[in-house]
């Protein structure tokens, strides 16, 4: 014990707080206590315990689709807004009305941005555009979007039979034309910040789509505009292809110049928080497909690893089985919503 | 719109929010004031939602009305507004002695929170509201125990009340109107929350309260009750809002902070500041209430740390020997 109990009687003990020691030394703070026989971390969590989430949906108004997703002290707020952009609007459309699957990315029909100037941490005051690592989390999230295909360009369009006239003559036959796309602005704002910021945000837009319903919308061959219908229920809700789930690792490892490679010890924490989070130079994040998706169940969609050369093939294999694991607490999560 | 290169942008066409055809069966329903005038709608305050910042607190007044059955288009909005307070903070190196506490206010409309889209740049509207509610903190905090010491208020504004009813021709929205008085009126009383939380000297804590001199009548325009005054104005349920007031209030020592009036109120000045006055007055029992509770829990988790009790979530933390 710290407490100065285990000295000596008659000894003076010098026993802080445990918060001055996290304040004065960080990194043996954390050190000392992963080095034990039973490793615990500063926060008493286990090095592979991750933390619960909550996820509420369809609190905002305004917005088609909302979540609020709460992972231990970090908290993300997400709105969905739908808008139209008319086909004749496009600078370069597509070239037939084929729909591919790389429509959605070629238009930029997805528009997520993560805010984190609002004051969520001490280091993210606002006043400032949005430094490095809110543009890297928002394009992270955007080419995360895209390359999981999580929405088919189908569900976006807005069709139109266009009757296929001559001459004034009445005719039967209709050619399908898409006159518009519905764009879909993802707004992640970040309300309160303790590390691991990417998961959240992603499981924020995950169940924020899920929520996110469209109204029904069609073309207007006279007025030459899109008109909606503000009936509930006519709206649909998007279809998601799957439901990636999102896991970030960090590795706090004491190397350090002066010692020698045998000597260095390090630990794999997965979910990092704030404390960790600036103590950790490697972190490793895995996005793996649950087994809703047909295409890949339990596959991996996408492998992030930055920062050192610590996590091997052996402890990458660990770590995508955590995060397949983990899946099952999201997924109860985001079916509960 | 220029393209803001720090952001991903908006497709290059450029889009539009959708527009609603009036639906075939069902007429709308301009939402009514059901409560008396001068009761307030029911108010949610809490304190600590942000445990990296020194004090923080959120403030919502859920809708009152519900939903008009099947439509997409809410019939009216609710207000939602968290604040978190950053300080003190000693001032950067460069920054001239200042004996005083300095403080920085910063109010924000997040993109979703009004009927259409908001950027992510502060506009003038959203400056003019970090004048005020600076105004109304300005007077409360004891600044000079605090020198060469800096403190930011930073609030986000999830969303905003709105400035008339959308279904009225020429529908007013975005903020900038009436809305924009309640928001003031929740952002003094969120900021005052946040700074009892995080421990800054205050003389009293200030509350925001908001009046208004409305006019109602029937929709076709014929018939006139005349202006009336009402505390807590939700700008929906009314068809006109002659005039509003909205006061920074300091109940134990009845002085006003800030006050901030607009419209053609004729004679009535005094009256009007009285109700908002009044206004305030049943915000600050609601907060005063957060605060208590948040008192206690602060104080009933000093005495089980003291015991090696359990905090939720975060595990049974073991203390351990630091060496070398």
């Amino acid at each position: 014990m710290a407490n100065g109990a285990s000295t000596a009687p008659g000894g003076p003990g010098l026993s802080f707080p445990p918060e001055t020691f996290a304040k004065l030394s960080p990194g043996p703070f954390l050190h000392a206590h992963l080095k034990q026989q039973d490793p615990v971390r500063a926060n008493g969590r286990s090095p592979e315990q991750f933390r619960k989430p909550t996820i509420n949906t369809g609190s905002l108004t305004h917005s088609n689709g909302s979540a609020v997703v709460r992972v231990g002290d970090t908290a993300i707020v997400c709105g969905v807004r739908a808008e139209i952009l008319l086909a004749s609007d496009i600078p370069q459309p597509p070239k037939d009305d084929v729909e591919t699957d790389d429509l959605v990315e070629d238009l930029g029909l997805l528009v997520p941005n993560l805010e984190l100037s609002t004051g969520c941490s001490p280091a993210h005051l606002p006043g400032n555009a949005p430094g490095t690592l809110a543009q890297s989390l928002s394009y992270r999230i955007l080419s995360l979007l895209n390359s999981s295909n999580l929405i088919s360009p189908s569900d976006l369009s807005i069709q139109y039979a266009e009757p296929e006239a001559e001459e004034d003559q009445p005719t039967d036959e209709f050619k399908t034309v898409t006159k518009a796309y519905w764009t879909l602005y993802i707004d992640i704002l970040c309300i309160a910040l303790d590390g691991n910021a990417f998961d959240a945000a992603w499981a924020a837009v995950l169940a924020a789509l899920q929520n996110t319903s469209l109204p029904m919308a069609w073309w207007d061959p006279d007025r030459e505009a899109i008109f909606c219908s503000p009936l509930a229920s006519e709206a649909h809700k998007l279809q998601l292809n799957g439901l990636p789930i999102s896991s970030t690792f960090a590795v706090f490892s004491t190397a350090s110049p002066l010692k020698r490679r045998e000597d260095v010890e390090s630990w794999i924490l997965a979910d990092p928080d704030g404390f960790e989070e600036d103590l950790c130079r490697e972190t490793l994040t895995v996005v793996v497909a649950t087994e809703r998706s047909e295409q890949n169940p339990g596959g991996i969609i996408r492998l992030e690893k930055t920062g050192g050369a610590v996590i091997d093939r052996k402890l990458m294999q660990r770590c995508v089985r955590m995060a397949k694991n983990r899946c099952s607490d999201w997924d109860s999560a985001l079916r509960g919503c | 719109m220029q393209a803001d290169r720090r952001r991903i942008n908006a497709p290059p066409g450029g889009t539009a929010p959708p527009v609603f055809a009036s639906p075939k069966n069902t007429t709308l329903k301009r939402p009514t004031r059901t409560r008396k005038p001068d009761e307030h709608r029911k108010l949610f305050l809490r304190t600590g939602v942000v445990p990296s910042a020194s004090g923080s607190a959120y403030y919502e007044i859920p809708p009152q009305t519900p939903q008009q059955q099947g439509l997409l288009v809410p019939a009216s909005s609710s207000l939602k507004i968290t604040c978190s307070v950053h300080g003190p903070r000693p001032l950067p190196r460069n920054a001239a002695f200042s004996p005083n506490l300095l403080l920085t206010t910063h109010v924000k409309f997040a993109p979703f929170a009004t009927r259409s889209r908001r950027g992510y740049v502060r506009d003038a509207g959203e400056r003019d509201l970090g004048m005020h509610l600076d105004t109304a903190l300005r007077g409360v905090i004891i600044g000079e125990r605090w020198p060469k010491s800096g403190c930011e208020v930073v609030i986000t504004v999830l969303e905003g009340e709105e400035d008339g009813w959308w279904g009225d021709a020429g529908g007013k929205d975005g903020g900038g109107g009436w809305g924009m008085m309640s928001v003031l009126a929740g952002c003094i009383t969120v900021a005052s929350a946040a700074l009892v939380d995080a421990g800054i000297d205050c003389v009293d804590m200030v509350s925001g309260g908001v009046a208004a001199l409305v006019c109602d009548g029937q929709d076709d325009g014929k018939t006139d009750r005349g202006a009336r005054m009402v505390l807590d104005p939700s700008p929906a349920e009314h068809r006109e809002i002659r005039a509003a007031c909205v006061v920074g209030y300091l109940q134990s020592r009845d002085e006003v902070t800030e006050m901030w009036m607009k419209g053609d109120v004729g004679t009535q000045v005094e009256a009007l500041l009285d109700e908002a006055v009044r206004a305030a007055s049943l915000t600050r029992s609601v907060l005063a209430e957060a605060l208590r509770e948040a008192v206690e829990l602060k104080m009933g988790a000093g005495l089980d740390d003291a015991n090696g009790g359990l905090k939720e979530d975060k595990g049974k933390k073991k203390d351990v020997v630091m060496s070398g």
